[in-house]
């Protein structure tokens, strides 16, 4: 149907209006970004590289941001590797308990983090590994863990059942099979988990603020921990850092395998 | 690869599952264990080593300030998840229904913002509402006013973060909710006689309802348990039960009764996902 | 001429961003209670066609009256026309009956007369009883008549179906054939149907429009088209054909070279070059008449009710359909002499 002029421009605008709002916070950070006073305002008063040249000397953010990637990639293989092992019992094996299992790698969906969070200090006091990496690592994989089983499992649901039957029967073992016909066709989901399982790690705040002090501190605790005292523009171009990320990260795997396939 | 219970494929199963239940039990089923132990704990540190009580409880039932927080909670969930629903409907509706070659990047656009931590964008609203912030700076700078607008450090400022901050779930939730829409049913509409707005209440607004059912749902549940937002956009003046939680567990470090009131979010937490699955049970009959 | 019920006139669509029209100077009118029919390949434009004569899209420049009313300004939901899509449009959340109600309701209609209304149109397409149902417990024929009771129910001045019964599979789509026709003979409704099917279109039109890259090519009657077509591409697109390039060198008479002579019965300017048609199934076998044409038959493929010939004839081949009753059947490889009367040869373009 066509719509009158008049109509179609106001809706446009509504849209349009949306959208600012929508990246309002995000553009206003890149555009603070570049601000160099020691106070939060607006609008800048020069503009200059000199809060990145902060950032890049703060130390603390350094060493936090080391810690998140290292956190990021450990808990991104870690949630992949157990991920992918759990999606081939659910999706190739029959067993009694599959119900149960099945339940648990969606429940974490339906916690909220802020109650989990309370649930792992406890847990994690208990093994003295609060404020260490193992002790974070685990608790990222409690959340990533659904999310690899779920884009996994898609992928090996979407494996022709036939090619893997055709490969046994001409005398490949159940090993060889898994190794040089499924693993290679699901590669893309395993991948985009992997990838997933990162940027959850990477951008986890509620948990991480839980059970991290300053010796296991990630970015995002960091950056938190920052906003309680103070809103200088090193926080905004510590912020665009952290997106541009996210940002690389997606389009790498847009590039490798293309996101809307994977995820 | 057979799909039998088979004797050679325990060791198998066992070897697949084995890790990721570890992984899980520990990160996962302890922690609410342990958290139900110690909402009803005597300890301090919320230990296996207190006896038994139901103190905690009748610390959070018998105190006013709870309630009211519980009030905050639930007022903070409502209203930001009208709002974000009723903003991110029409971005929704737009992308669902453009045939425009930019659909692709807009969709991307509109979901990107969940690529960025929610701490980094609840900075963002810190300098846009913020006293002297982009919305106050400009008013100053065209004399429209003297003396700052309070939109942060309270209520309006945290459920204005909040609203943004959860829309690109929204818009997500409705665009995989709106597969019934479809623009030849609108046209038939069109032909018996349904004007535009009519076109809307009958045809448009019914099909896409349990997409915005699920949107309000996810935001809701989301902003109850939400922060880092409600704590940093509050400036320590909005009490909500995730801000509670986290004072309890991290600063007053009284585990017990954190381990209580978050107990009691979990509650109204399955309370509503209940609630939404019979009204879209209701929505389908 | 005015008082024609639908009058299209010199009606053109170019869609925006693509350079030629889709619809190009398209003129047409129906009488009431009069079925057109709009035929032609993929992409041709009738679709578009259709869509403008709804509303639904605005035509690039042309006029389209109903009753001597001119459309331009009149939006899609005040035309009072109806229209049956091809995939149906039901409402996916409303009952048959909800379905069927939805135009009254929005003129307005009261609710005991609604009822009324819809329980009458129901029955008149079969569907009595079922207006409790959900549309998808419906099957695809029955889904099909709910959509053709929901755009009758309004008494339409105008009824548009666009390939209605391209979603039936074959048996159902010729049952549907007539009743569509029976249930448009008994309310009297003018319509227009987009089909690319030309059985389709010949069984159910009063009248067919062949169309050709967003022109009419020729307009008529079935068996005008049939007969008569006045291009090469309608004779082609409409039934199977055996063309023919031949000078006219007497009144009647046509020199083919490397045939010989045809004598046919039309009119044609005497010195002019002629294409001449001939239907297979007007081919007989070895009978005697004035066009005879000596061949042997090439290949044969029985089909049932009738036997399709490969003729070769000098350096041509003709395809001829021969009824299967019609005594003994020639076999692989024999002489036969091929007859055609000089009336079943046409001269395309000679169309009244
Ligand atoms: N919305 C549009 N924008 C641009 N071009 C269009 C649009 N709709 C149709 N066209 C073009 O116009 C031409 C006619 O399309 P139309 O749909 O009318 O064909 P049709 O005869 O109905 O074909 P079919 O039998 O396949 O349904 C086609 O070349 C098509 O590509
Ligand atoms: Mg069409």
């Amino acid at each position: 149907m066509e719509t009158s002029l008049p109509a179609k421009f106001a809706w446009r605008l509504l849209i349009g209006l949306l959208y600012v709002f929508l990246l309002a916070p995000i553009i206003i950070v890149f555009v603070v970004s570049f601000d160099t006073r020691q106070y939060l305002a607006f609008p800048p008063e020069s503009l200059s590289f000199g809060s990145y040249v902060k950032v890049f000397q703060n130390a603390d953010f350094i060493s936090a941001f080391w810690r998140s990637l290292l956190i990021g990639a450990i808990v991104g293989l870690g949630a992949v590797t157990v991920g992918t092992l759990i999606s081939l019992a659910l999706t190739r094996y029959r067993f009694r308990g599959e119900g149960a299992v099945n339940f648990l790698v969606i429940a974490p969906f339906i916690v909220p983090n802020i109650v989990l969070g309370v649930g792992l200090v406890l847990v994690l006091a208990g093994f003295g590994l609060l404020d260490t990496y193992p002790g974070i690592v685990l608790a990222h994989l409690g959340i990533t863990i659904p999310y690899t089983v779920r884009t996994v499992s898609m992928s090996l649901m979407s494996v022709d059942r036939r090619v893997e039957e055709a490969a046994l029967v001409h005398g490949a073992s159940p090993f060889n099979v898994f190794w040089r016909i499924t693993l290679p066709l699901i590669r893309p989901g395993i991948i985009a988990g992997g990838v997933i399982a990162f940027l959850i790690s990477f951008d986890e705040t509620t948990i991480s603020l839980f059970i991290v002090s300053v010796r296991s501190s990630t970015l995002p605790t960091e950056i938190y921990r920052y906003l309680e005292y103070s809103t200088d523009p090193q926080i905004a171009a510590l912020s665009v850092v952290l997106i541009l990320i996210s940002v690389a990260v997606v389009i790498v795997l847009e590039r490798l395998i293309g996101l809307r396939k994977a995820v | 690869m057979t799909t039998s219970d088979r004797k050679g494929n325990r060791g198998i199963l066992l070897l697949l599952l084995l890790p990721g239940l570890l992984a899980l039990g520990v990160s996962f089923v302890a922690p609410l264990l342990w958290l139900l132990r110690a909402s009803f704990s005597t300890s301090a540190l919320g230990g296996a080593d207190g006896s038994w009580t139901l103190a905690n409880y009748a610390d959070v039932v018998l105190d006013p300030f709870y309630w009211r927080v519980a009030g905050n909670t639930l007022n903070y969930g409502l209203t930001v998840a009208a709002f974000a629903v009723v903003l991110s409907y029409p971005i929704a509706l737009f992308l669902a229904r453009t045939t425009s070659r930019w659909r692709g990047v807009l969709t991307a656009l509109a979901i990107a913002p969940l690529l960025t931590s929610g701490v980094v964008r609840t900075y963002g609203w810190m300098v846009i509402l913020g006293d002297q912030g982009v919305i106050n700076g400009t008013l100053q700078a065209l004399s429209l006013i003297q003396t700052p607008i309070r939109l942060s450090n309270n209520f309006l400022g945290a459920t204005i973060a909040m609203i943004e901050i959860l829309m690109p779930y929204a818009i997500l939730a409705m665009l995989s909710g709106f597969g019934r829409l479809n623009t030849q049913l609108e046209e038939a509409a069109a032909m018996l006689g349904a004007n535009r707005l009519k076109v809307f209440w009958r045809i448009i607004l019914p099909l896409s309802l349990p997409g915005v059912i699920t949107a309000a749902l996810l935001v809701f549940v989301l902003a109850i348990s939400g922060f880092v937002t409600p704590r940093l956009m509050g400036g320590g003046r909005v009490f909500v039960l995730g801000t509670e939680v986290f004072q309890e567990a991290t600063v007053t470090l009284n585990l017990p009764l954190a381990a209580a009131l978050a107990m009691l979010l979990l509650v109204l937490f399955s309370s509503v996902i209940v609630i939404y699955r019979r009204a879209l049970r209701a929505l389908e009959a | 001429m005015a008082d024609k019920h639908v009058i299209v006139e010199q009606l053109v669509k170019t869609y925006p961003g693509s350079g030629a029209p889709s619809v190009d100077h398209v003129d047409f009118d129906l009488e009431k209670g009069e079925m057109l029919a709009l035929l032609g390949p993929s992409g041709c434009g009738k679709t578009t066609i259709l869509r403008m004569v709804a509303g639904l899209i605005t035509p690039t420049s042309g006029r389209i009256r109903l009753d001597g009313r001119d459309m331009a300004e009149i939006p899609v939901h005040k035309r009072n026309m109806g229209m049956v899509f091809q995939s149906y449009a039901l409402f996916p959340h409303m009952s048959v009956a909800e379905n069927v109600a939805f135009g009254l309701e929005m003129r307005g209609v009261p609710k005991a007369e609604r009822a009324a209304r819809v329980e009458r149109a129901l029955d008149l397409v079969k569907l009595r009883g079922y207006g409790e149902r959900r549309i998808t417990q419906l099957s695809g024929g029955q889904q099909q008549r709910c959509a053709i009771a929901r755009s009758l129910v309004i008494e339409p001045q105008l009824l548009l179906l666009d390939e209605p019964l391209s979603n039936l599979d074959a048996k159902l789509r010729d049952e549907m054939r007539e009743e569509i026709r029976d249930i448009q003979a008994r309310t009297g409704v003018t319509a227009i149907f987009v089909t690319h099917d030309q059985d389709e279109a010949l069984s159910m039109a009063d009248r067919l429009a062949v169309m050709s890259a967003g022109r009419i090519e020729q307009i008529g009657t079935p068996r005008q088209i049939f007969d008569r077509p006045a291009t090469e591409f309608v004779a082609n697109f409409i039934g199977a054909g055996n063309f023919l390039t031949g000078t006219v060198v007497e009144p009647h008479q046509a020199n083919v070279p490397g045939l010989g002579m045809v004598v046919f019965g039309l009119d044609a300017p005497l010195g002019k070059d002629v294409r001449l048609l001939v239907r297979p199934h007007r081919f007989t076998l070895n009978g005697k008449g004035e066009n005879a044409f000596e061949g042997v038959v090439r290949h044969l493929v029985y089909r049932g009710d009738t036997l399709t010939l490969d003729v070769d004839v000098k350096d041509r081949t003709f395809l001829v359909d021969l009824p299967t009753h019609a005594g003994t059947l020639p076999e692989r490889g024999d002489r036969v002499t091929l007859t055609v009367a000089r009336d079943d040869v046409t001269v395309i373009g000679t169309a009244a």
